[in-house]
């Protein structure tokens, strides 16, 4: 029974997507603030962590920042619009995904299931992978650059574990999306972009001018053999 | 294949106000521009300025050459007079000989009368070329001179009593080379007019086009804000008199903008703060849900009236603030490079509807490929395409009966002659009863729903599908209209430029620029 943990200021929202997620088979705990998320995420273990953006105080952005320094959990944002910069600000602070108000609970359980089942890295196959000075153990879960552990999140680690099994293959941004987040054609491909910027500037030497993460234009991306 | 009304071009409402003022202006303006009627007058004024200068000079130079002329020619005059008078004194004189002897310029010729005789120098002048009044005149006594008229060509006359020895004396002059002279004058004033004219036409057009100048920025602003970018204003420069227009401009711009951008933070804000219940409902109405077994028949009626109605609600509050943001010039585009073959059928199978279990279930029509389709790249959004489509489906499937078949196609059709591909035309066909011509262009505006609201599937859209439709569709430089099917029934066309001209999305593949 996975542990998730809503941060949601407005009680009735709350209480709703409690019930909605109860229902679905998760222990759910719910805090108003930013502030008591932190201090909750330190005090019991959560598989999985909802972030409203909008909250008093401290925000989602921050709040979420400030789970990411101890922390590899899932993080699915909640946004009332997707068109803004908030969403890729979102993704930027450490996000794994995002869903926009009003969610089906039946989808939002289905992206908590994907995200879930990426966090036990079950199938990343056994070999150890590496580029440049970069090596990455997939059963383990751990990426190291020059020997050094370089700390991921689940979802920056099942990307790079991606494009790593498929040296100088291009893949779309689609088939990222489809292996990584579970998504459809029609996914939003700014969650690709983000991940892959936040990987740079964990595996590249200077991630302005990347040499193995590579963008290939109008096509995807490609890890450079 | 005539396209009908491409939504979104224009809006020649029924605006009769527009109307009124247009005729108003055509009335004052008459047919001439602002710039012709500058170029006219500066031409007329130039024209007339130069003749009047023309004119003058012509004829002070005439008055000086003749006054010239004449009192040379009457010295002259007066001189042979002198001299044929001294001669006629001694008797042994031969007057044919005292004729001819008399010096003459190049051109004159003599006429003496004397002893009730006549006698010239030149046959073709003689007495009768003489007119009757200088003749009279002068036989009476009194020195006269006359201009007068000889087969064309200007003479004249100048004639002395001689009363000492009864005779007179008469001198004719040939002006014929004064008029050559007269005449080279016209010509040449006549072309410094000539010149003068058009130089003043040049110099009215550009002046014209200087002073328009401004205008066209003014026009170029107009467009774009028309355009939707109500972001524009125009700069006066350091020009004082453009100044007032240009503030009074950028003021009526900035207050529509304001306004415009009020009235859809407004909507926004409003499909925004609507959004909380709309959670708290769609998350405890799928926790009834899931408990829909343990519902008594009645309140399961009743849970499946408010989750259908909660779910076009939901759809409603999204549209809403999908126009919004196309009211504020907000949306932005976020392109990718696809096959649309693939894109299309991906959307396509989006369209389908979901069962309870949320599983999605197949659509009943194909998608068709057309020739020369397959190897085009598109430039789309495809979050966009797929609410296009959807939308689509939805409308034929609410109100026509569902769609028959979706034709993909290159945009000029391939034929024997290549041409290179501009657009990709995707066809939405339905089998229904049609839509009346006249109401084919109101198809795309918001909430219309024209002669199909009394049907009961009217109740189900939110009103805004077609609408949105049009706007995505425009978002990518492309256009939608609709037109009569062949087999009957309604075609969709949305045609969408194979290079789009919006902008680019955020980051991405497409955007970043790093040689693979």
């Amino acid at each position: 029974m996975s542990r998730i943990l809503i941060v949601e200021d407005d009680e009735r929202i709350r209480s709703s997507m409690r019930l909605a997620l109860e229902e679905e088979g998760y222990t759910v705990d719910g805090v108003g603030s930013g502030e008591e998320a932190v201090d909750r995420f330190g005090a019991e273990p959560y598989e999985l962590v909802l972030i409203d953006l909008m909250l008093p105080g401290m925000d989602g952005f921050e709040a979420c920042r400030a789970l990411r320094r101890h922390s590899t959990v899932p993080v699915i944002m909640v946004t009332a619009r997707s068109d803004t910069h908030d969403v890729v600000a979102g993704l930027e602070a450490g996000a794994d995904d995002y869903v926009t108000k009003p969610f089906v609970a039946k989808e939002l359980a289905a992206r908590i299931r994907a995200l879930l089942r990426r966090s036990r890295h079950d199938d990343g196959g056994t070999d150890v992978l590496s580029f440049g000075d970069v090596e990455i153990e997939p059963e383990a879960g751990v990426v190291r650059r020059a020997g050094e552990e370089v700390h991921c999140t689940r979802t920056e680690f099942r990307l790079l574990c991606e494009l790593a099994n498929h040296p100088g293959k291009v893949l779309s941004r689609e088939q990222l999306l489809e292996r990584v987040w579970g998504y459809d054609y029609f996914g939003d491909g700014r969650l690709v972009d983000v991940h892959v910027r936040r990987l740079r500037t964990k595996v590249e030497p200077d991630p302005a001018s990347p040499r193995f993460i590579l963008t290939v234009r109008g096509m995807g991306y490609k890890l450079a053999v | 294949m005539a396209p009908g009304t491409p939504a979104g071009t224009g809006d020649d409402g029924p605006g009769t106000g527009t109307r009124a003022v247009r005729v108003r202006r055509t009335e004052l303006s008459g047919r001439l521009g602002l710039r012709a009627r500058v170029t006219l007058t500066f031409a007329i004024g130039a024209f007339g300025l130069s003749a009047l200068m023309a004119g003058i000079t012509y004829f002070t130079a005439r008055q000086t050459f003749l006054n010239e002329r004449q009192s040379a020619e009457q010295r002259q005059a007066f001189a042979n007079a002198a001299l044929v008078q001294n001669a006629l004194r001694s008797p042994v004189t031969e007057v044919n000989q005292l004729i001819e002897s008399v010096d003459t310029l190049p051109g004159s010729r003599s006429v003496l009368r004397t002893g009730g005789q006549w006698y010239a120098t030149s046959i073709s002048v003689g007495q009768s070329a003489i007119p009757a009044d200088e003749r009279a005149l002068v036989l009476s006594g009194t020195p006269a001179s006359q201009l007068f008229d000889l087969g064309g060509s200007p003479q004249l006359v100048i004639g002395v009593p001689l009363p000492a020895v009864h005779a007179a004396y008469f001198e004719v002059f040939s002006l014929d080379e004064l008029a050559g002279t007269l005449r080279a004058l016209a010509v040449a004033l006549a072309a410094a007019a000539a010149v003068t004219t058009i130089a003043g036409a040049a110099v009215g057009r550009w002046a014209a086009s200087r002073a328009l100048r401004p205008l066209a920025g003014l026009t170029d602003a107009a467009v774009a804000i028309a355009g939707g970018r109500l972001d524009t204003r125009v700069d006066a420069g350091d020009d004082a008199d453009l100044e007032e227009l240009a503030s009074a401009f950028n003021q009526m711009t900035a207050n529509l903008q304001d306004r415009i951008e009020r009235e859809a933070r407004f909507t926004s804000d409003v499909s925004h703060e609507l959004r909380s219940p709309l959670t708290t409902l769609t998350a405890t109405v799928s926790v009834l849900e899931s408990h829909r077994d343990q519902l008594a028949p009645r309140a399961r009626s009743a849970l499946d009236l408010l989750d259908g109605d909660l779910r076009r609600f939901t759809r409603m509050v999204d549209d809403l603030l999908e126009i919004s943001r196309f009211d504020a010039g907000s949306a932005e585009l976020s392109l990718d490079e696809v096959d649309p073959g693939e894109l299309v059928r991906r959307a396509v199978a989006a369209s389908a509807p979901v069962d309870a279990e949320g599983v999605r279930g197949a659509v009943g029509f194909p998608v068709e490929v057309g020739p020369g389709v397959d190897g085009l790249r598109l430039r789309v959004d495809k979050r966009r395409f797929e609410r296009v489509m959807a939308n689509l489906v939805e409308n034929a499937s609410l109100y026509a009966g569902g769609v028959t078949r979706v034709v993909v196609e290159r945009e000029p059709a391939p034929t024997t002659v290549p041409a290179p591909a501009t657009a990709i035309r995707v066809v939405v066909e339905d089998h229904g009863p049609g839509v009346p011509t006249a109401e084919r262009e109101h198809l795309f505006e918001r909430f219309y729903r024209g002669g199909r609201a009394g049907q009961r599937e009217a109740g189900q859209g939110t009103g805004l599908g077609l609408s949105l439709v049009a706007e995505h569709v425009r978002l990518h430089g492309g256009r939608v209209w609709s037109e009569d099917a062949p087999g009957g029934g309604t075609r969709f066309v949305v045609e969408l430029p194979l290079v789009p001209s919006g902008d680019d999305g955020a980051e991405g593949p497409l955007d970043i620029g790093v040689p693979a």
